[in-house]
Parts: structure tokens; C-alpha cells; sequence
């Protein structure tokens, strides 16, 4: 083997080595977290919360053109369980008959209420009331996206609190009661996110315990690379950085002097946690990020291979996005592990890694189909990327078992199992593709 | 003779050995998550049978203590035994909590709940703090007290709620400094356990930690005032008025208005540069103003702030001696806008009340 082809192999070795490792470390650190967790709960959450001290929470439902959804949204919304709470619907600019159908299911009559600008939004055009229910009220506005409508909610929003909901997931009905621990728990907290749970049926089919195990492979494959996520071991450390897709409930204040979700990126909720990492370290102020372990938010896997490409794109170009709109976190005086673990961690392994990945392993197999590369060679690195995916796949689902169970038969955890064996032999490699596809189409775009 | 090479070269090995190791591990791992889910099966299973033998015992102790007939209870099984235990009492009343405390006593498992205490597992240490308090131990104060000074923020908070248990003005005297200061001891669970004890109980201690007015903390124990007795609490609180111009200090003083005598220091703190303390003027002079009172109202009605001009608007609602078409009359005569409006919403929602 020539000098060049020796460097790219240890590379790749090095690389899988290093990533790996990391996300088995994290694994470990989360186990740690949960365990704690779970076996400290019933003692720790004694005395119970005083009701009349629980800070209140605005609950923002986005509807644009969502004519045939958003009345079983917002009843989604009220039906929730939480002492206080209210809801603000922001009508988004809608062509179709969104408005209609809010106002005909739920008694709307304009209000002359005085709206209080402290992010800028597109125009407001009218403040909505609930006749039916005292807690429930729209806004409609001109067409601005959803961070706009979002933002336009938050302005709306009377509470210190608050949750923007999204139709790509479901909350457990006492979702909030969950969410609000961090609150209550520490007053520094800026933002409480959910980790996500795929449900069969995009729900879990739960209030709480142990849930249905979806049928198709597909779906169990979605299953287990979510189980790898490492937010919760970031989490420890208050890093945790690239937040996506699940429930975050947000300390309103914060949101305004941030200025709000930003339009232009592609995952508003993660750009937007960044930026508190960023504002708050920056202020040198004391904060914390939480993530929630407990099964509360449910969401629905993509149904086809197209809708996985589509999802796996919007949030590889998303958290490019942030990490850009970011960079400030990179040379923070006092960063901590955002710093020097979190932004080095993300901006390279997750931003470059599957770049990385394909093209080494297209490098590969071109130097041994040209005569410079050893088959064995190329077998052993193939089998070393497959043998530490399996690995890093398997603690995810040991992390699972050591915390909710929320798959406690042994023919669930089994097919689990077999999940995490295929999703290395193929699934991972295809979502690495198109990573690299949204990278490169986001390179174009800037 | 040539010897085998099984691996061309170093690479190719160090990467094959570590797949290999790899694999192993993840179904090693893969073993594990089998072997405890058998594990926890088998040892949900035989907890259920402990405990149904407990739950008998605890039952029986509800009624006579002595002669209830409680398993042996092994090493292993007192953690669980005791959060079972003070499961129970969570709910129970003063009777039944002396009867179950007896049961304890009787079977000498206070004494090893006792021993607990030292423990570093937090668990255990948790499961004998909480049944310490349950048993109002005196033998175990000065541990607690140890504990509610300078343990983490959950075991320190445990023991702070034993102590509380055992005996609660002692208790209250000991934490006052570590009530207002310790921002982990969550505010909303520490007013259950305020609310709890009763006015009788938390209010002198209350108003020794208000006269002290602690720094960090005030607000932690004004928000906690409210356990306790209202008229003694309000006069402390509203003497800050004329004292302190610290905005937390006095928008605690501002909520406690109850009398027009209190007046001229709402209307003074309408001018304050903090919004929060100009919105707390325009809420005590919303509920104990009269229409002499209109132009300081009307003043605030056209603050910058949303939530100053908000309450200004509610508190000429409310203001004693206004009729509804003044209030029309001064929404229509109102040369700012944001006070037209404002004042159009209130009256909106007092409409819609």
C-alpha cells in the first residue's frame, strides 16, 4: 500500500474510533442521568408542586391552509392537563378556510385587544376571543412563515411560559406537567425539551407506560437511530445544542430578548436554543438547557423512503444553519463544555461526518477496484464502521431498557435488536448520502 | 518452511480486532438488556409477593399495632419496605400515622432506618430521612440538620421537610436563614409544605425572615407570605413603603394595600423607573383608590409599558365611584392611542366576564 492510501485508511479508522467512542460515552453519561432519574423519583418529587406557585404557560398552535387539522388541534391543546394555562392559535395568513372553521368550532368573535409588539412580526390584522372557551384565543395575520406566526403568538402571549405546539408531534396530555419540572426545579432554566419517542401511530398509544412497538422495519430502523440520539448526555453537561422536532417549552423573556425564532433557517427550535446557549453564555449569566428523558412527546415516522430523505435533508441543513448563525459559541471566554465538546462535537462529526463517511468509503472502494487497496483492507474497515454502529446501536437500546421500558417484552426487544443490526447495513449509509446531499445543496445556497 | 500470515498488515488486524471486540460487546450489551428484563421481571415478582405481605401488616397496623404481624424484613428489602412505608404515610392522617410509626418501633426497624441515614447511596438515604420525619425522630435532628445544611439539593431539601416534620418551629427557626438563600429548594414544593404546616405554624417565622429582608432570597419569602396569617404579614410588608426603594421590597409592599392611608406611597411609586413596581402602584391604586385618583391612573394608562398600561386600565374599572359611560366618555376623549385602546380592552373583558 502506497504512503496515501495507508494515511486514508488510518483516517477512517481514527474517525470511526473517535466518533464512535463519543457516542458511546454520551450513551453512558445519559444511562447515568436516568438512572438517577428513575430511581430517585418517587422520592424526589416530594412534597408535591403547590398548584398556585406553578408558573402558567401559553401553549401557540401555527395553522396555515390547515383547514381540514387545526379544530382538532386546538382541541388537542385545550384538552390538556395543566392547573394554568391558555392557548393562542395564530392563523398564519391562511388561503383556505382555516379562520372559517375556528370561528364556527370554537365561537370566535373579534376582540379589540391591544397587541403588544416585542418581536417584530408581519401585520396583525385581528385578536380573536373564545366564547366557548375563556383560555382559547386567535390571531389572524398576514402570511409570514411559521417563526413568524410563532413569534406572533409569543407576542400574544400573556404567561411566562411558553410552548409552541407542532403537528409533527403529539403531546401526552400531562406533557406540560412534565415539562415545567426543570421550571419549578431551577429558576435558571431557559428552555425544557422533550427527547422524541416514535409511536405506531405517530401517539405511542399512551397516557404513560409501555407502548406499541410499530409493525414495519422501516419504522422500528427510525426506532433505533433515534434511541442513539445523545441530547440527554449533552444534557448533563448543559450542552445540549441541537435540539429538533420535540416539545420545548421556553421561558417567554428569554424568547423576546433573543428576539425570537428566526425565519430563516430550516429548524427554528434548534437555531433558537443555540442562540440562548449563545446570549446566556455570552452575558456570562447562570442557565440551563434541560431535556426531559420521560416519554412525553410522541411523533410519526416517515411512511416512505422519500419523506425520510426529506426529513433526514431538513435537518442536516438545519443544523448547519444553526451552527453558522452560531459561531460566536466557538470562541466564548466562559463556554464550558458548549464550547470546547458540544460545537466541536456538532460542527464537525455531525455537520462533516457523513461527508466524511462517503467519501472515504467511496475513496476506499475506488483505490480497490484500482489494485491500491488490499480487499482485506477494505472487508476489515467495512466491518469495523458495521461492528461500532451495531455497538453504539445496542447501548441506545440498553438506555431504553434502563429507563421507561417502554418496550419491556422480550419479542419487542428482540426485533429491536435485529433493527439495530440492519440499520447498519444500509439505512445508516443511505441517510449519510443524503446528508451529504443537503450539505452540498446548502453550500450552494449561501 | 513459509509461515501464514493470517493478516497482510497492522492496519487490517488493529481494525478486524476491534470489530471484533465491537461486535462482541454489542452483543454482550445485547445479553444484558435480556438478562434485565429477566432480572426485573423476576424481581417485580417477587416484590409483589413481599409487599402483599406488608400491605397486610401495615393494614392491620391501622388498627392495632401490636398485634399486626409484619414479615422479616432482610437488608435488601428495608429500602423498599420503607419507601413502601412512607408511601402510606404521605396520605395518612395524625392517628394513623402514630399507629404506623408504633408498627416501626415495635419491629426496631427505626433503629436501622436510623443507621440509614449514613449511608452514601442516595436512595437509601432519602427512604430513612423521609421515614426519620414520618417518626418525628428526635435522635435523628442534628443528622438532618447536618444534611439540610450541607447536602445536595434534593437530599438537603429532604431532610429540611424532615426536620419541618418532626418538630416544625424548632425547624423553621433553624432553616430561616437556608429558606430565603437556597434557590435549589424549589419554591413551589417548599410552599406545600408552608401551607401544610398552617398559618398558626409559619407565621412568626415568616415575619422574622420578612424583617430580616434577606438578600438574595426576599422574594422567595414574600411569595411564601402568603401562608401565612394575612394581617399580621400585610402590616410588616407594607411598612417597606416608606423604607426601601428596592423594586422587589416594594412590589411586595404595593400587593399588600388594603387602605386609602396607604395611598400616597402607591401614587408616589408610580413614578418609580422599574415598570413592574409602576404596574404593582397601578394595581393598589385600581383597588383602594377613588376618582381622586383618575389623573395618576390616566397617567399610567399611557406608560410605554403593555402591562403598566394594562393594570392602569383595570384599576380605573375598578375604581370606586366610576360609572361605565365616564369610562367610555374617557376611552373616547383619550388623545393617546395606546390609552384609547388599552382602555377599550379592559372594558371588553369586563364585558365578556
Amino acid at each position: 500500500m502506497s504512503g496515501v492510501v495507508l494515511v486514508v485508511v488510518w483516517f477512517l479508522i481514527a474517525y470511526l474510533l473517535v466518533l464512535n467512542g463519543a457516542y458511546l460515552v454520551l450513551s453512558f453519561v445519559a444511562m447515568k442521568t436516568l438512572r438517577d432519574k428513575v430511581t430517585l423519583r418517587p422520592l424526589e418529587n416530594l412534597p408535591p408542586v403547590h398548584q398556585a406557585l406553578v408558573q402558567p404557560v401559553t401553549v401557540i398552535v401555527a395553522a396555515r391552509d390547515d383547514a381540514g387539522h387545526v379544530v382538532d388541534r386546538v382541541r388537542t391543546a385545550l384538552a390538556l392537563d395543566y392547573p394554568q394555562f391558555e392557548v393562542v392559535v395564530v392563523n398564519d395568513g391562511s388561503r383556505d378556510t382555516t379562520l372559517e372553521a375556528l370561528r364556527e368550532a370554537f365561537a370566535l368573535e373579534a376582540f379589540p385587544e391591544v397587541y403588544w409588539r416585542r418581536i417584530p412580526v408581519k401585520a396583525v390584522r385581528t385578536i380573536y376571543h373564545s366564547r366557548l372557551h375563556r383560555n382559547l384565543r386567535v390571531v389572524d395575520k398576514e402570511r409570514g412563515g411559521t417563526a413568524d406566526a410563532i413569534n406572533a403568538g409569543v407576542n400574544t402571549s400573556r404567561y411566562p411560559l411558553v410552548l409552541a405546539l407542532d403537528p409533527r408531534w403529539m403531546l401526552r396530555r400531562d406533557g406540560l406537567r412534565v415539562l415545567v419540572e426543570p421550571f419549578v426545579d431551577d429558576p435558571a432554566t431557559l428552555a425544557a425539551c422533550s427527547t422524541v419517542r416514535i409511536g405506531a401511530d405517530g401517539s405511542g398509544g399512551v397516557e404513560a407506560g409501555a407502548a406499541d412497538l410499530p409493525s414495519s422495519l422501516f419504522t422500528r430502523l427510525q426506532i433505533v437511530e433515534r434511541l442513539r440520539e445523545p441530547l440527554l448526555g449533552w444534557a448533563r453537561r448543559n450542552a445540549a445544542l441541537a435540539v429538533s422536532g420535540c416539545a420545548i417549552l421556553l421561558r417567554k423573556d428569554a424568547v423576546v430578548e433573543a428576539m425570537g425564532f428566526r425565519g430563516d433557517v430550516l429548524v427554528e427550535e434548534m437555531e433558537l436554543v443555540m442562540r440562548l446557549h449563545r446570549l446566556w453564555r455570552e452575558k456570562c449569566e447562570r442557565y440551563a438547557v434541560a431535556v426531559v428523558p420521560d416519554p412525553v412527546c410522541w411523533t410519526r415516522a416517515a411512511a416512505t423512503l422519500a419523506q425520510l430523505r426529506g426529513e433526514r435533508m431538513r435537518w442536516h441543513v438545519g443544523l448547519a444553519q444553526a451552527l453558522a448563525a452560531n459561531r460566536g459559541l466557538s470562541g466564548l471566554a466562559h463556554g464550558g463544555a458548549v464550547r470546547w465538546l458540544a460545537y466541536p462535537f456538532l460542527g464537525f462529526f455531525e455537520r462533516y461526518g457523513p461527508a466524511i463517511e462517503v467519501l472515504g468509503f467511496l475513496l476506499l472502494a475506488a483505490m480497490f477496484v484500482l489494485g491500491l487497496l488490499p480487499g482485506m483492507v477494505f472487508v476489515a474497515l467495512v466491518a469495523l464502521a458495521f461492528a461500532l454502529g451495531f455497538l453504539v446501536s445496542m447501548s441506545g437500546l440498553l438506555l431504553e431498557e434502563l429507563s421507561f421500558r417502554l418496550y419491556p417484552r422480550w419479542g419487542q426487544a428482540l426485533r429491536l435488536a435485529i433493527a439495530a443490526v440492519v440499520e447498519n447495513l444500509g439505512y445508516r449509509q443511505l441517510v449519510a448520502i443524503w446528508r451529504v446531499d443537503a450539505l452540498l445543496r446548502w453550500w450552494q445556497t449561501r | 518452511m513459509e509461515r501464514t500470515v493470517l493478516f497482510p498488515d497492522f492496519q487490517t488486524a488493529f481494525a478486524l480486532t476491534i470489530a471484533s471486540g465491537a461486535f462482541v460487546a454489542g452483543l454482550l450489551l445485547l445479553a444484558a438488556i435480556a438478562l434485565l428484563g429477566t432480572v426485573r421481571g423476576w424481581r417485580r415478582r417477587r416484590m409483589a409477593a413481599i409487599e402483599s405481605g406488608w400491605r397486610n401488616a401495615l393494614s392491620q397496623a391501622v388498627e392495632d399495632p401490636q398485634g399486626a404481624a409484619l414479615p422479616r424484613i432482610g437488608v435488601r428489602d428495608l429500602p423498599h419496605f420503607l419507601e413502601a412505608w412512607n408511601r402510606m404515610l404521605e396520605s395518612a392522617d395524625a392517628e394513623t400515622a402514630e399507629r404506623l410509626g408504633t408498627l416501626l418501633s415495635l419491629h426496631g426497624i427505626d433503629r436501622r432506618a436510623l443507621r440509614m441515614l449514613g449511608r452514601r447511596s442516595t436512595r437509601l438515604k432519602l427512604a430513612a430521612i423521609t421515614a426519620a420525619g414520618h417518626l418525628r425522630e428526635q435522635r435523628a435532628w442534628e443528622q438532618l440538620e447536618a444534611l439540610a445544611q450541607n447536602a445536595g439539593p434534593i437530599t438537603s431539601f429532604a431532610a429540611a421537610r424532615a426536620l419541618l416534620r418532626i418538630d416544625a418551629r424548632r425547624a423553621l427557626d433553624t432553616l430561616s436563614h437556608a429558606i430565603p438563600a437556597r434557590e435549589d429548594w424549589p419554591l413551589a414544593r417548599l410552599a406545600s409544605v408552608f401551607e401544610a404546616l398552617g398559618p398558626a405554624v409559619v407565621t412568626n417565622p415568616l415575619i422574622t425572615m420578612l424583617l430580616r429582608r434577606p438578600r438574595p432570597g426576599l422574594d422567595r419569602v414574600v411569595k411564601l407570605a402568603r401562608f401565612g396569617q394575612p394581617e399580621k404579614i400585610s402590616s410588616i410588608v407594607r411598612g417597606w413603603l416608606g423604607s426601601s426603594t428596592d423594586p422587589d421590597v416594594l412590589m411586595a409592599a404595593l400587593a399588600c394595600i388594603e387602605d386609602r392611608a396607604d395611598l400616597p406611597w402607591a401614587i408616589g411609586a408610580a413614578d418609580h423607573p422599574e415598570w413592574r413596581v409602576r404596574m404593582a402602584a397601578a394595581r393598589a391604586i385600581g383597588k383602594v383608590g377613588s376618582r381622586e385618583e383618575l389623573p395618576v391612573l390616566l397617567q399610567l394608562l399611557r406608560d410605554p409599558v403593555w402591562w403598566v398600561r394594562y393594570h392602569a386600565a383595570h384599576g380605573l374599572i375598578r375604581l370606586e365611584g366610576l360609572q361605565p359611560h365616564e369610562l367610555e366618555a374617557l376611552r373616547e376623549g383619550a388623545r393617546d392611542s395606546f390609552a384609547a385602546d388599552m382602555l377599550g380592552q379592559a372594558l371588553a373583558e369586563r364585558r365578556w366576564s
